[in-house]
């Protein structure tokens, strides 16, 4: 009983780290576009603009690629989204930890078809479908 | 070229402002009704923003994953949400999430956005019928345990606040859960909301389990159903960063004031005026859809 009540917990920190975490990312995110005015290469109207293709699908992270220094504001609000989305998938894998460690196989098999679900739709539907 | 005339950015600035706005009344709104952001904010976004609905969709698709993982963290803590019961609900709204956003991308790839219009209206006005039922009942009639209340140890027991007494509760029919779970997936991926509703449905209705249970797990359910269907939209292309990061922090922001502000929401004229927002929002999205207004 005592385990199981400390995994609650660990779900909760879980969950409110990773929003805190994800908000503070999109913040300054934020406050580097409207201090360079843009965010390499687009500009401030290009990425305000909801008609423009500026999206997931159009940019590329330059961050990972030229490297922090060049430290750009869309890169840090998309990792913010990207730590948002982690967030649940963080959960769902303590949820597998904590019925593997009460012996509760059924819902460990139960936990492990949820995640494979979040697996199958962050890695490999892209895999099959581009 | 990054350098601009003062006043483009005036007007950048001053639409950002708009957004900004527009996702902390929803998420506001959301709050105080028991429904995600998404149910307000796709409609404002759509018909009084100019946002495309293909973007207005996946902002709000991401932000229900802050408002849920939020709000989880505290009900979570409280013991009230069931891990258990949210985890093999899981299965069906995840699955459902990831046929619903197929979906999606099918609609949007063959240019029959109206649809989604149509669906998303259909759906607002559908939940006009559970803002005026619900929870007549706050702990439902016992039922008998079932088969799948043994196996899948639907039990559970949480301390009720205003009942000021310890509840113990069973679900029962767990395979009428699962089916409803799944639409209620496949719903949130298709139009990018939570969905919320349809889960305390699922919950509430086939499941029989106290008003408070359900509510709490549906919750709980919506970040990892959102998650699903955000990876599917991100890999497509749906997810704008400036437009999903301000309506992230603008909807998690309304709806941490909404939580402050009117805990409980026990007044029936405030609940009266929110459905009447429901059922206009409603009716506007189908006639746009129908191309009958722009």
């Amino acid at each position: 009983m005592k385990n199981m009540v400390e995994f609650e917990d660990i779900i909760g920190w879980a969950l409110r780290i990773g929003v805190i975490i994800s908000a503070i990312l999109i913040i300054f995110g934020f406050a580097l576009i409207i201090m360079h005015n843009g965010a390499y290469p687009y500009t401030m109207a290009q990425l305000v603009n909801p008609h423009s293709n500026v999206n997931t699908k159009t940019i590329g992270f330059h961050t990972l690629i030229t490297g922090i220094d060049n430290l750009n504001g869309v890169d840090l609000i998309l990792l913010g989204l990207i730590v948002l989305i982690a967030t649940p998938v963080i959960r769902v894998f303590i949820g597998i930890v904590q019925f593997a460690k009460e012996k509760d196989y059924l819902y460990t098999i139960i936990t492990t078809l949820v995640f494979f679900n979040l697996m199958f739709a962050i890695f490999i539907i892209p895999l099959i479908l581009k | 070229m990054l350098r601009r005339g003062g006043k483009h950015r005036m007007y950048e600035l001053i639409y950002f402002a708009l957004l900004a706005l527009a996702s902390i009344i929803s998420g506001f709104l959301g709050s105080l009704v028991g429904l995600g952001g998404g149910t307000f904010l796709v409609p404002i976004y759509t018909l009084y923003l100019g946002v495309p609905i293909i973007y207005a969709t996946g902002a709000s698709l991401i932000s229900t994953i802050a408002t849920s993982s939020g709000a989880a963290s505290a009900y979570v803590k409280d013991r009230i949400t069931n891990v258990k019961l949210g985890m093999g609900l899981e299965v069906a709204t995840s699955g459902g999430a990831i046929v619903g956003s197929l979906i999606a991308a099918w609609v949007y790839a063959h240019h029959l956005a109206s649809i989604i219009y149509i669906v998303f209206g259909i759906v607002l006005l559908i939940q006009i019928y559970f803002q005026l039922e619900r929870s007549k009942f706050e702990i439902p009639k016992p039922a008998k345990p079932d088969r799948t209340t043994k196996f899948f140890k639907l039990y559970g027991e949480y301390y009720d606040q205003a009942l000021k007494q310890d509840v113990k509760y069973y679900g029962v029919r767990w395979w009428l859960g699962e089916i409803i779970m799944f639409f209620a997936g496949l719903i949130s991926g298709l139009l990018g909301i939570g969905s919320g509703a349809l889960k305390v449905l699922g919950m509430d209705w086939a499941m029989n389990l106290p008003m408070k249970v359900s509510t709490t797990t549906s919750n709980f359910m919506i970040g990892v159903t959102a998650a699903t269907g955000s990876s599917i939209y991100w890999m497509y292309g749906y997810i704008q960063p400036v437009l999903a990061g301000v309506t992230a922090l603008g909807v998690l922001l309304g709806s941490f004031i909404g939580t402050k502000v009117l805990p409980g929401m026990k007044n029936k004229t405030i609940r009266y005026i929110f459905t009447a927002i429901l059922l206009f929002l409603g009716v506007e999205m189908i006639l746009r859809g129908l191309g009958i207004m722009r």
